[in-house]
């Protein structure tokens, strides 16, 4: 089986716990329009080339799963400390669960745990392909109100709720992962219902993903407009206020 | 940073006029005993030097030991009559084992200036001793009682200054008290430790002296700070407080021409019993540093197998304030390398560093030489100047490594043959170090000259070995293009290289493609492995001019750049002209697969072959040195050193660099923003968002 790798990174310390290394992959099925990521949207290979260097980069290398893991095997030292391992992110590779559950079954026969980024807008047929495969899942939440979520990003409110309870029911370790979005969900009133939201499915831990622009020249390399390119990060007072607020509740921490 | 370091430092930023002119003051000594032996007219002239200026105290000092009054504007007659006794005493320079020494301050500290005059009088009156060696014990006496009416004119000066407006009179008391007391008596408290310690470096720098390690002051001070806190004396914060006054006033260096010397510091380590050697002054150190934020201070932490979590913690700390320091090294691996050489167990575990990261049995060896050794130099010989029908008549890799091998073992020949003769003075005894050999193990019991045979151990010169990466590369290139894949001929790589691959593009593509340094790939890491066993070897069987050892070190940090000037372009693709890869590092921007895959690659070589250290180069950006994050770099760290990395030296991309990078985008093709769930290049950032990542990183440094 193979997998659309988009890109691979080593060290990344943003994506767990411990030394990890992220394996980026292609296609998604929501449209967030202040995506950081925007390459990895479109399921295809697609070459980018940067204007400030000039550097041209594939993205979306068809790669088999055992060539994969031989490659993230290489850090298998490094993961060891501290719980470290793989982090699959993308896209969205909740969209490829046979293929995302051989990497899994694969890295686990060496040891190494699986942490799954997702958005969890999927049938939940695809997380059981994964029962007890899966280290840890990132499970992103990115609003709770139903009709945002339809209109902006184009996703299913129910499912994702559904999903995220059913998965923190079925005994998975899940983090939720707040992006900090300027003129979406950054106010009172948003938080309030993720808050709810996120009681009611039972999560303990909450990172709070503050919003950058950093994938702006992604979109100048695709040749597409970014809608959040003038849109600035929230400062750091704005941030404050939501981890403190997450914080009666949850377990918070901000990922810079 | 407290005040008075702050004020310290304004202090020291005021530049004093003339130059540094010792000469001027030794040649008094010479001319009032031209009629004495050569050793005691030269422990004269640093008599003359340590004894006929002015003392200077800073309105801030603690600690008291300047070189400001050595600025001198000279007249036409005093520099010529000069210059004439500078013919007849020499100076040893770096290449005759100057300087980049490290001092027995161990003994020093705990026996002081009286425990030492009595040491060489014991000596002298044994019985054993030539009329050669009385002769020079008795000049070493002759600087030490200098020295002690050095420390005697600070007391006095101390004295006058009270009720100078500007000045503290408790200070000056202290002040006048410490040096009083370390000129009659061996150091009772830290702050006489310190004191003594700091004068003594001062003198040596006041004879010209560069690169004079301060060593281990973690341990030599250890037991004068231990009995100050049992008695309630001193506290962490004062130990910080004094040792920040001294780091300070290595600020001094920067008179001479706007650089600052580089005075190695070693903190951590392990004990002369093999115990960790950690303890609550490697902390005040490693603080003291950071409080004082200048280069400069070269802070090297010794990081054992055994060092608490928190040791390594509080240096990445220090380290993501943008300071660079410390340096890591692996205590392991240097210990290892150590002991190849038969130095005894206890010495081993004592070494230190001098200058950047050259290794230095503390106390027990002539000052440091090193030179440069350039490999690549001998790769470009076999490509050019073997016939091209010959050169095309090599039937395989590994007969071309034959070739280069043989070229190599000439070039160690020729470069040993010049250092060993370079390093041997004509006239020894018209050159010596009294004063220095005073703070040299074995020297006192000899009766002899550090560099005649007094120092327990004979000399080592450090061979730094240019550009690993390149030659890695290059030779990988040549296996991949020419043996393996059969695209061309090493003839056509001569051609290439000597055109600087211009009209050769398709070839040049084939190389630049080729596999690299750093990115984990075995077929290019054997070149690696290979290069330093291979070396090694080379230079384990040279000796230098008195019988000590030749090591090897990669860490050429800046010279790879002035290297690269001189040379061709290189069968992996890099243009004439362009630097080398530097120290220990893959070639720039060639180790694209992540830090891990980069460390992976450079801790395969066996680094116990390199005595004299090496140097790896890694930046992060300050993100990584957050709480929280910070864990996961000391286990990067960790794993790194159980590999057998020697050493790793790690920059937090400060605000300048990002500034940097952000002009000169071609300087940064690796540096990576790390952001959750983000993967991107810092260089292909658009001006307003590398702008974002600017203001968060300022926020960070607050």
């Amino acid at each position: 089986m193979t997998l659309f790798v988009s890109s691979v990174q080593r060290f990344s310390v943003g994506d767990g716990p411990g030394i990890r290394t992220t394996v980026f992959l292609k296609g998604c099925n929501l449209h967030c329009p202040w995506c950081h990521n925007p390459e990895n949207i479109d399921a295809r290979p697609q070459t980018l080339t940067y204007r400030a260097t000039g550097k041209t980069v594939l993205y979306g290398k068809e790669t088999e799963i055992g060539q994969l893991v031989e490659e993230l095997a290489e850090d298998t030292d490094f993961y060891r400390a501290d719980g470290g391992g793989v982090t699959v992110s993308g896209g969205e590779p909740m969209l490829h669960p046979e293929s995302v559950a051989e990497l899994a079954a694969a890295l686990g026969k060496r040891g190494i745990p699986l942490l799954v980024d997702t958005a969890g807008c999927v049938p939940w047929q695809s997380f059981e392909k994964l029962d007890g495969l899966i280290q840890m899942y990132y499970f992103d939440v990115k609003t709770a109100d139903e009709d945002l979520c339809r209109d902006v990003i184009g996703g299913d409110l129910q499912l994702i709720k559904s999903n995220l309870q059913r998965l923190v029911a079925r005994g998975d370790c899940v983090h939720a992962r707040i992006p900090l979005i300027p003129g979406f969900n950054l106010s009172q009133d948003s938080f309030s219902k993720m808050a709810e939201l996120m009681a009611a499915a039972g999560i303990r831990h909450v990172d709070l993903l503050p919003f950058h622009r950093l994938g702006a020249a992604k979109y100048e390399a695709l040749g597409r407009e970014y809608a959040y390119k003038e849109m600035l990060p929230p400062d750091r007072a704005a941030v404050e206020k939501a981890r403190e607020f997450f914080g009666k509740t949850f377990e918070t921490a901000v990922e810079w | 940073m407290r005040k008075i370091t702050e004020a310290l430092k304004t202090e020291l930023d005021q530049v004093p006029a003339g130059r540094l002119s010792p000469e001027l003051l030794r040649m008094r000594g010479y001319a009032a005993h031209e009629k004495d032996t050569p050793y005691r007219r030269r422990a004269y002239g640093l008599a003359a030097l340590f004894t006929s200026y002015e003392p200077f105290i800073y309105q801030n000092d603690l600690i008291v030991g300047s070189i400001r009054p050595l600025y001198m504007v000279s007249n036409e007659s005093e520099a010529a009559e000069a210059k004439k006794w500078m013919e007849i005493h020499k100076e040893r320079n770096f290449h005759t084992n100057a300087d980049h020494f490290a001092a027995d301050y161990m003994t020093a500290a705990r026996i002081g200036i009286p425990g030492l005059l009595e040491h060489i009088d014991r000596s002298a009156a044994n019985g054993q001793h030539s009329e050669d060696e009385l002769d020079y014990l008795s000049s070493m006496k002759i600087t030490l009682l200098a020295f002690r009416e050095l420390l005697l004119s600070y007391a006095r000066k101390a004295g006058e200054l009270i009720g100078t407006e500007g000045y503290d009179t408790e200070r000056l008391r202290m002040i006048q008290d410490n040096c009083t007391a370390i000129a009659w008596n061996a150091p009772q408290t830290f702050a006489q430790g310190l004191q003594l310690v700091w004068l003594i470096h001062t003198c040596f720098v006041s004879e010209g002296k560069g690169a004079m390690a301060l060593g281990r002051i973690d341990q030599f001070l250890y037991s004068l700070y231990e009995s100050d806190i049992a008695c309630g004396r001193l506290t962490d914060d004062g130990a910080q407080e004094l040792l920040a006054n001294v780091f300070a006033k290595i600020g001094e260096s920067k008179y001479r021409d706007g650089t600052y010397d580089v005075i190695n510091i070693c903190i951590g380590g392990t004990t002369p019993d093999g115990k960790c050697a950690i303890n609550p002054l490697s902390y005040c150190v490693l603080h003291a540093v950071d409080e004082v934020h200048l280069p400069g201070q070269n802070l090297s932490a010794r990081v054992p197998e055994d060092a608490p979590d928190e040791f390594l913690d509080e240096c990445l700390k220090v380290i993501g304030t943008g300071l660079g320091y410390p340096a890591l090294m692996n205590d392991s691996v240097n210990m290892a390398a150590l002991r190849r050489y038969g130095y005894e167990e206890e010495d081993v575990r004592d070494y230190c560093m001098v200058g950047c990261i050259e290794n230095f049995i503390t106390g027990k060896q002539p000052a440091w030489s090193d030179g440069r050794f350039d490999p690549i130099m001998f790769l470009e010989d076999v490509l050019c100047k073997t016939p091209t029908e010959e050169l095309d008549a090599i039937p395989s890799m590994d007969a071309f490594m034959e070739r280069y091998k043989e070229r190599l073992a000439w070039g160690v020949d020729k470069y040993t043959e010049w250092f060993s003769r370079a390093s041997a003075v004509a006239d020894p005894k018209m050159c010596t170090s009294p004063f220095m050999s005073c703070f040299c193990d074995c020297c006192i019991e000899r009766g002899k000259d550090i560099n005649m045979g007094g120092a327990k151990y004979p000399s080592t010169h450090g061979a730094v070995l240019m550009g690993i990466g390149t030659v890695s590369d290059s030779l990988a290139a040549i296996e991949q293009v020419v043996f393996t894949d059969h695209k061309a001929k090493l003839s056509d790589i001569t051609a290439a290289i000597n055109a600087n691959f211009e009209g050769f593009e398709t070839l040049h593509e084939l190389v630049k493609a080729a596999p690299k340094y750093g990115n984990n790939n075995d077929f290019v890491d054997k070149y690696a492995v290979w290069y330093t066993g291979y070396l090694a070897d080379l230079f384990d069987r040279k000796r230098t001019y008195d019988g000590g050892p030749y090591y090897i070190a990669m860490a050429a940090n800046v010279t790879n750049i002035y290297a690269g000037k001189d040379l061709k372009a290189t069968p992996d693709g890099r243009l004439a002209g362009q630097p080398l890869s530097d120290a220990a590092s893959p070639t720039y921007g060639k180790d694209e697969r992540g830090v891990t895959a980069t460390l992976l690659s450079v801790s395969k070589p066996d680094y116990t072959r390199c005595a004299c250290g090496t140097v790896v180069n890694q930046k992060f950006s300050p993100s990584v040195f957050q709480d929280g994050k910070r864990q996961k770099l000391r286990q990067l760290i960790r794993i790194y050193f159980s590999r057998g990395g020697q050493e790793i030296q790690i920059n937090s991309t400060s605000r300048e660099v990002l500034m940097d990078a952000s002009a000169h985008p071609e300087k940064y093709p690796t540096l990576v923003v790390r952001v959750s769930g983000f993967s991107a290049l810092y260089v292909i950032l658009p001006k307003e968002v590398q702008n974002d990542i600017l203001s968060r990183t300022q926020h960070e440094a607050v």
